[in-house]
């Protein structure tokens, strides 16, 4: 990478200095656990003079990812995704409305037909034809349909998009159906949460720019950077509960010292999600749910967040039982080494003591008996 | 006869014996002021240890001796062996003392060791050790009175032990009897925990039988060994003799114990390989197997040398079996939680000082007391 | 010849003829095979821990209140045994500081809970309070005790001697020792029979968050044991939290489990009941235990002693009266 298109690219962004600039992208690569050296590779790759594009279809959504994506502040996030991507269609976002916008959607995807990037944020309604979520008089079922077999990439953000979500809760009314479901046999990345992390959206769709490929995935199609582990397992109310040590109901002693919430119905022991280790909304520490004192209700875990009562106790879902755990019965087979070793020695005395008798003892013909006899 | 000036008293084995028992006594102090853990190995899953397979079941095994010949003198009137019966009396003298003493440091409170006394439990086996250790150390101190009344000139004390011998004889073989049994017994509460090689409902007749075995030879061996100690003659016939019971009391043994273990359907647990089938055949090797192979030639039963070897296997062998009571089998049992024991510095030091006190103890009252009324001194 | 414990006492009194003054517990002499009427109990099922521990940070607390199986006077705090840095309580085992402890089981790869293969399952420790113990028949100065009416096997410092026959005797590796005092004690579960007498139960039900421990009446714990087990595995069912009979019930998936009640039978029958996942002898119930009643084992030995008694005085008499008069005819002949 030349330094100077570095240079002209920062000037672009309006002031934001070199050093913040390559900071963010390592910060970035080190969120998902990349070597520090790729921060480096992923500002190459968006100072790209022909920037990526990126078409965010919304269905039944609340919006509310968009939001929290608008937020991320590591240098000014809103330049990065309007000068560094090209954000061709976004219904919230997109300057250009009504007949206008939905040109522009179908230019970039002829424009950039297998390269772009498509987002779908919100579940899809399939019942009664897709009616009940309808863009420029097309169903969004239709929509995704159409525009998916283009795209270099799909990722679904949040859990209406990724499971179904709030839409989908009982008795699912529209019948909203997750993207992955729609597009069955296409590869969909999940990205759940509601809303989501952005930097979860963020690094996922970096990595796919810098190395054109999709990071790795779990069965569930999340990227395992972000969700390869339980909530319970990196949270740091952890050793609360390792020790025994619940809060009871809100506000009381217990909850003030910051005990475990699990008894108040937190959902991390079943809650695949990185929010323990990057926080939420970049404000400082403590800023994700139980970090302010509130059980996590499982989000983005399918069949917990908006199925499991709120304040119900969670089903742990796989424990790592720490090194404080003993093991139940070890069921060792063989003889321990010092009791054996004090039955070796035992043994070697016996041995001994009765070898040397019997040597020296019956070693002798028998003068005794003659003596003793004669003597008698 | 007020002292056996051919008997020197300060040997260098007696001064070593007498710094063994000094260091134990300071380690005595250290145990009563600091507790168990600061001097033994023992831990939780191994709660008795070296102090009680050794010093308590063997000590009291090796003073099975002292009711066999008091029995057979008093009550069988064979007043053959009336030259040995004082010497059997006082070792197993000595060895209940040795026995008490250190049960009353490997239990927990040794300052309420007198508990049992008043403090009735009737199911508990350990109850019943504890009042026979208690009545039969006093039953043993009353067989032995006569040298010591003896010996200070207390003629009427003297007339009057010697009046009610007879029923304090039969009261010492009473409570051997329960005794030597019960310690077995105290295992009968552990069929899940000790090896099926020794576990058996038999357990207590076993101790017995085997405490018999040990009592004889031990009787002889120490007949043996103080009669070249103290340079005396040893009386042959009574050598013979309690070669020619051992014979018989190893082979009832033998006969019963693999009769139980096949009964028990043991027998396979044997010939294993494992740690815990080695140990059982070595006891039983060198315990019963080798002194019958021994004991049933002529030319062995009627030599002195050679019973003094048959009294040394049978010693290992019984004391042994003790030691795989008390530790050995349990080992399976107690490895699996990978939990391990091996006896601190310490409880050998006890051990050996309990070992030394006895020998020293023996030897004084060997020197000053008429231990030997009829060898001539 | 057999002898029940009364016939026994009797002739143990006759033969002793008030040579020691005693003061047996009449409770030691009759020790009961039978349910105590009020038997109150606990039952743990392993399919509904989770390993939170919370069960062994109260059971300490409250043991190391007055009265509690683990105070001593003037103590400072609970008997923690911190890890180096003193950051927090965290006992490898049960021992003479620590009554209850939840250990696990794991194997292979151990992602599926109560699965024996490549699962695992949590085992919560402490004293079964055997209807027979072992340990009450074991010690020789009554200090562990049966309760007669709620069945709590409980210890009283003041009689013992610190023998560990008990530990030699319970064939659950329960009662544990103070090895590093010079006035130890025995210490064990002793199911908060302090608390007790405040209207509370055990703490480690108490606060338990998700009802794998109970607390109740043994004969409602083994009902609720067997409800379990005739559960479909998979179906939705209540569990009370705390105790057997709460009102604050939570529903749940039922898990499978081994179709047998811990307890139930195991050394005559116990008050703590469980229920797992996994084969109990995984967890460390050695399958040598039997449903026999372990203290039979010693009295069949005991109930001889009288017989014993007998037998020597009468032989021993009869033989040295036979050889005693052949002796003096011997010495008439020569004289």
């Amino acid at each position: 990478m030349k330094m100077n298109d570095l240079d002209v690219f920062r000037e672009l962004l309006g002031g934001v200095s070199r050093r913040d600039f390559l900071k963010y992208f390592t910060i970035m690569a080190s969120s998902m656990g990349l070597p520090l050296g790729v921060g480096a590779k992923m500002a190459e790759a968006v100072t790209n003079p022909k920037r990526p594009s990126v078409i965010w279809l919304s269905a039944q959504e609340c919006t509310g990812c968009t939001e929290s994506l608008l937020r991320a502040t590591h240098p000014t996030l809103d330049h990065l995704i309007l000068d560094l991507i090209s954000l061709d269609y976004h219904e919230t976002l997109s300057t250009p409305a009504g007949h206008q916008a939905e040109e522009a959607r179908q230019k970039a995807i002829r424009d950039n037909k297998g390269k772009f990037v498509l987002v779908v944020d919100g579940s899809i309604p399939v019942k009664d034809g897709g009616v009940y979520c309808m863009i420029g008089g097309k169903p969004v079922l239709q929509i995704v349909k159409e525009t998916a077999p283009q795209a270099g990439a799909i990722i679904a953000i949040g859990s209406c998009a990724s499971w179904g979500g709030v839409p989908s809760a009982d008795p699912n009314p529209t019948g909203a159906t997750p993207v992955h479901e729609i597009l069955k046999g296409t590869p969909v990345v999940n990205i759940p949460g509601c809303p989501a992390s952005p930097y979860n959206f963020l690094s996922t769709v970096l990595y796919y720019l810098t190395f054109k490929k999709l990071p790795e995935l779990d069965d569930q199609g999340r990227p395992k950077f972000a969700y390869g582990r339980l909530i319970h397992e990196n949270c740091e109310r952890r050793p609360h509960f390792d020790a025994g040590r619940f809060a009871v109901a809100f506000g009381d002693d217990n909850h003030r010292q910051g005990y475990c919430l699990y008894k108040l119905g937190c959902k991390g022991p079943e809650t695949y999600n990185n929010c323990p280790s990057i926080l939420y909304g970049d404000v400082g520490s403590g800023s994700w749910p139980v970090g302010t004192g509130h059980p996590c209700f499982g989000c983005s875990e399918k069949g917990v967040g908006f199925t499991a009562p709120l304040h119900a106790l969670a089903n742990i879902k796989y424990l790592t039982p720490n090194t404080f755990f003993t093991e139940a019965y070890p069921g060792k087979p063989e003889t321990t080494s010092n009791i054996k070793a004090l039955g070796a020695a035992t043994a070697g005395v016996v041995i001994g003591a009765a070898g040397a008798a019997m040597l020296v003892g019956l070693g002798k013909k028998g003068n005794d008996t003659e003596e003793e006899n004669k003597e008698g | 006869m007020a002292n056996h000036a051919d008997i020197k008293m300060m040997t260098p084995l007696t001064k070593v014996f007498i710094g063994i028992f000094g260091f134990g006594c300071v380690l005595i102090i250290y145990r009563l002021l600091f507790g168990l853990g600061a001097v033994t190995n023992l831990n939780d899953l191994w709660p008795w240890g070296l102090w009680i397979s050794f010093d308590v079941l063997g000590g009291v095994a090796m003073a099975a001796g002292g009711f066999l010949i008091a029995g057979t003198v008093y009550i069988l009137n064979w007043k053959k062996y009336k030259v040995i019966v004082r010497p059997a009396i006082l070792n197993a003298f000595f060895g209940y003392a040795l026995a008490a003493t250190s049960i009353t440091l490997d239990i927990g409170r040794p300052f309420v060791i007198w508990h049992p006394i008043v403090m009735w439990q009737i199911n508990s086996i350990m109850f019943i050790v504890a009042i026979h250790v208690v009545l039969y150390t006093s039953t043993l101190a009353t067989e032995s009175s006569p040298m010591f009344f003896e010996k200070f000139g207390m003629q009427k004390a003297y007339r009057f032990v010697n009046k009610i011998m007879v029923p304090i004889v039969i009261f010492g073989v009473l409570l051997s009897v329960l005794h030597q049994s019960s310690l077995g017994a105290v295992f009968l509460i552990t069929p899940s925990k000790l090896s099926p090689l020794w576990y058996s409902s038999n357990l207590p007749t076993w101790f017995l039988v085997s405490a018999i075995m040990l009592g004889l030879n031990m009787v002889s061996f120490e007949t043996i060994i103080s009669s070249r100690a103290f340079k005396h003659k040893a009386p042959k016939e009574v050598l013979f003799g309690l070669a020619r019971g051992s014979l018989i009391v190893t082979g009832v043994y033998l006969a019963a114990k693999i009769y139980d273990v096949v009964r028990l359907g043991a027998i396979g647990l044997a010939f294993n390989g494992s740690f815990t089938s080695n140990m059982y055949l070595l006891e039983m090797v060198v315990g019963v197997i080798l002194p019958i192979a021994l004991l049933s030639q002529k030319p062995v039963r009627t030599n002195i040398d050679r019973i003094f070897v048959v009294n040394i296997l049978v010693m290992l062998g019984v004391v042994l079996n003790r030691l795989n009571v008390g530790m050995f089998g349990l080992a399976d049992y107690i490895s699996k939680t990978g939990i391990d024991y091996f006896p601190s510095f310490f409880e050998f030091a006890v051990t050996a000082a309990m070992v030394a006190a006895a020998v020293l103890g023996f030897k004084i009252c060997a020197k000053y007391l008429n231990l030997f009324p009829e060898t001539g001194h | 010849m057999s002898l029940n414990r009364r016939d026994f006492l009797k002739s143990v009194a006759a033969a002793s003829g008030g040579l020691l003054l005693s003061k047996a517990t009449p409770s030691a002499a009759t020790m009961s095979k039978e349910l105590p009427p009020e038997a109150v109990g606990i039952l743990y099922d392993a399919t509904l821990c989770i390993g939170c521990k919370s069960c062994m940070v109260n059971c300490k607390v409250e043991n190391s209140k007055p009265g509690g199986a683990l105070y001593t006077k003037g103590m400072q705090e609970p008997t923690y045994e911190y890890t180096n840095e003193r950051i927090w309580d965290a006992p490898p085992d049960l021992s003479g500081k620590t009554l209850n402890i939840i250990k696990v089981y794991m194997n292979g790869n151990g992602e599926v809970k109560d699965r024996p293969e490549n699962g695992y399952s949590f085992l919560k420790q402490h004293c079964l309070h055997c209807i027979s113990p072992a340990c009450a028949s074991v010690c020789p100065v009554g200090a562990l005790v049966k309760d007669p009416v709620n069945g709590i096997v409980h210890y009283n410092a003041d009689r013992c001697i610190g023998c560990r026959y008990c530990m030699i005797g319970c064939p659950f590796r329960i009662p544990r020792f103070e090895w590093n005092s010079a006035w130890p004690e025995i210490r064990k579960c002793q199911l908060c029979r302090h608390r007790m007498q405040e209207g509370k139960y055990a703490a480690c039900c108490e606060f338990c968050p998700t009802g794998a421990s109970i607390f109740g009446k043994v004969v409602d714990l083994r009902k609720e044991a067997q409800r379990r087990l005739e559960l479909k595995e998979g179906s939705e069912s209540d569990f009370p939290l705390q105790t057997v009979d709460s009102t604050n019930k939570r529903t749940r998936k039922v898990s499978q489990y081994v179709k047998h009640v811990y307890g139930l039978n195991e050394a005559g029958g116990t008050q703590y009941l469980l229920l797992s996942g996994v084969p109990f002898d995984l967890l460390g119930f050695s399958p040598k235990v039997t449903d026999a009643h372990l203290p039979d084992l010693t009295w069949a030995y005991i109930a001889k002693i009288p017989a014993v008694i007998v037998g020597v005085i009468v032989v021993g008499t009869a033989t040295w009266a036979i050889t005693s008069r052949r002796e003096q005819n011997k010495k008439d002949k020569r004289e």
